[in-house]
């Protein structure tokens, strides 16, 4: 295997030119991948030497663009007043544990899109915008798009995510990230992300190969039952090593009251 | 195809050469007879491989060898030298808080991370920097009561 860490976006776009080759971001999903065996890269480009993946730069509107190599310490580590960027900091610091914290990035978690994980859920939540570049030139595709399927999103090949576009969300908003998990640390069995302004969105990860939103939903415990026993009645969730599909489909509408009450709740008034 | 790198490891330089895809477990473990770090499940869940990369907890097995750079590693050897321990490792023995040993190396390291960054940290605050290290002989009890004293004693 070939190793390779350019210093700019135009020498990563040409080395991932090669049969087989795939980028490397904080590794600690794609190290784990090969150490199982389940991948084997020709040639690995790493893309922690490329300045313009990293920084945080939050806009007027209290928005954020969040460079692709943007570790979740870094982002956990955000003290943000607008909903949307409040609720991704809130999904960083469930990420695993302290060590994958350090080192995974917000870019390549993305990329390797575990159905299971934190950030798609929550930027599906806050209907964040994803920054795609290749030699090409630079296409950005809504969250809700770029996942779209098991472990799959729309990148093609020698295509890298460069950066992740967070709006505020609504004004004087709540935003809420909750997770149920077997032990701290571990991925989701289902992963709850409530935005709150005068009506509730919530996004569902853990419960299908890609993240489920739910809009428009009114703020009163009812609503929220309700909407969660709708969507519980129209999926089949899947079963696996964390929980059966029944469970699944069981927890999932308290999950969604519980979540979208407590970011009305943050409003004020 | 192997490839050769200089590794900073415990403030030494050391030259590896190693296969491309090896992980910065398999280089310490293998080319360095650095065995302190333990090779528990290889995929980033246990803790076991733990070291400390620029100062911070990192996994080794999720740490690709060449993408080290110029990271400064530091191993379970590294913490306090041959024949001494750091006040981490004194405190977990004290405490009793060992029993096969085999996550221990992990442990010192998360802890050392901890109480650097964080002094005097919280029963919350120790679980939750604790949370990626597994023990199955289930210690854990003791090991939070090891991190409390640190955390409440006095500091050199």
């Amino acid at each position: 295997m070939q190793y390779i860490a350019p210093h700019s976006l135009d020498e990563a776009y040409r080395a991932l030119e090669a049969s087989d080759a795939r980028c490397l971001a904080g590794g600690q999903s794609l190290m784990a991948m090969m150490n199982l065996g389940l991948v084997a890269p020709s040639r690995l480009v790493s893309l922690r030497n490329i300045t313009s993946l990293r920084g945080i730069e939050v806009s007027a509107d209290g928005g954020l663009r969040i460079g692709a190599m943007t570790t979740h310490a870094e982002l956990a580590a955000l003290e943000v007043a607008a909903a949307g960027p409040a609720l991704l900091a809130a999904a960083a610091r469930v990420v695993a544990y302290p060590a994958v914290r350090q080192w995974g990035t917000i870019g390549g978690s993305i990329a390797h899109a575990d159905p299971s994980a934190d950030y798609p859920v929550a930027l599906v939540a806050v209907e964040a915008i994803v920054e795609i570049g290749s030699a090409a030139g630079v296409r950005q595709v809504p969250a809700r798009e770029f996942f779209c399927g098991f472990f799959e999103t729309v990148l093609r090949e020698r295509e890298i995510v460069t950066a992740i576009h967070v709006p505020p969300g609504p004004k004087h908003g709540g935003a809420v990230y909750q997770k149920l998990s077997l032990v701290a640390g571990d991925f989701a069995i289902v992963a709850v992300a409530a935005i709150a302004g005068p009506r509730v969105s919530l996004a569902v990860g853990g419960y299908g190969p890609i993240p489920l939103l739910v809009s428009g939903i009114a703020t009163t415990d009812d609503a929220l039952l309700s909407a969660g026993h709708a969507l519980a009645n129209a999926t089949v969730p899947p079963g696996d090593h964390r929980a059966s599909s029944a469970y699944r489909r069981r927890v999932l509408p308290e999950l969604m009251r519980r979540a979208g009450r407590a970011a009305a709740d943050q409003r004020p008034g | 195809m192997k490839l050769h790198s200089v590794l900073t490891i415990n403030d030494e330089a050391r030259e590896v050469l190693a296969p491309g895809a090896a992980s910065l477990l398999d280089v310490l473990r293998d080319s360095l007879a650095l065995t302190g770090t333990k090779r528990g499940c290889n995929h980033g869940v246990c803790g076991a491989c733990t070291v400390l990369l620029d100062g911070r907890v990192a996994r080794s097995c999720l740490t690709l060898a060449a993408d080290v750079g110029a990271r400064a590693v530091t191993t379970i050897e590294g913490v306090a030298g041959v024949d001494a321990y750091s006040r981490v490792q004194r405190a977990l023995i004290d405490a009793g808080a060992i029993q096969c040993g085999f996550c221990t190396p992990g442990f010192v390291l998360a802890i050392t991370d901890l109480l650097t960054r964080n002094p005097h940290p919280g029963s919350e605050a120790i679980r939750e920097a604790l949370s990626g290290q597994l023990c199955r002989c289930s210690g854990y009890i003791k090991i939070v009561q090891a991190v409390e004293h640190l955390a409440g004693g006095t500091h050199e």
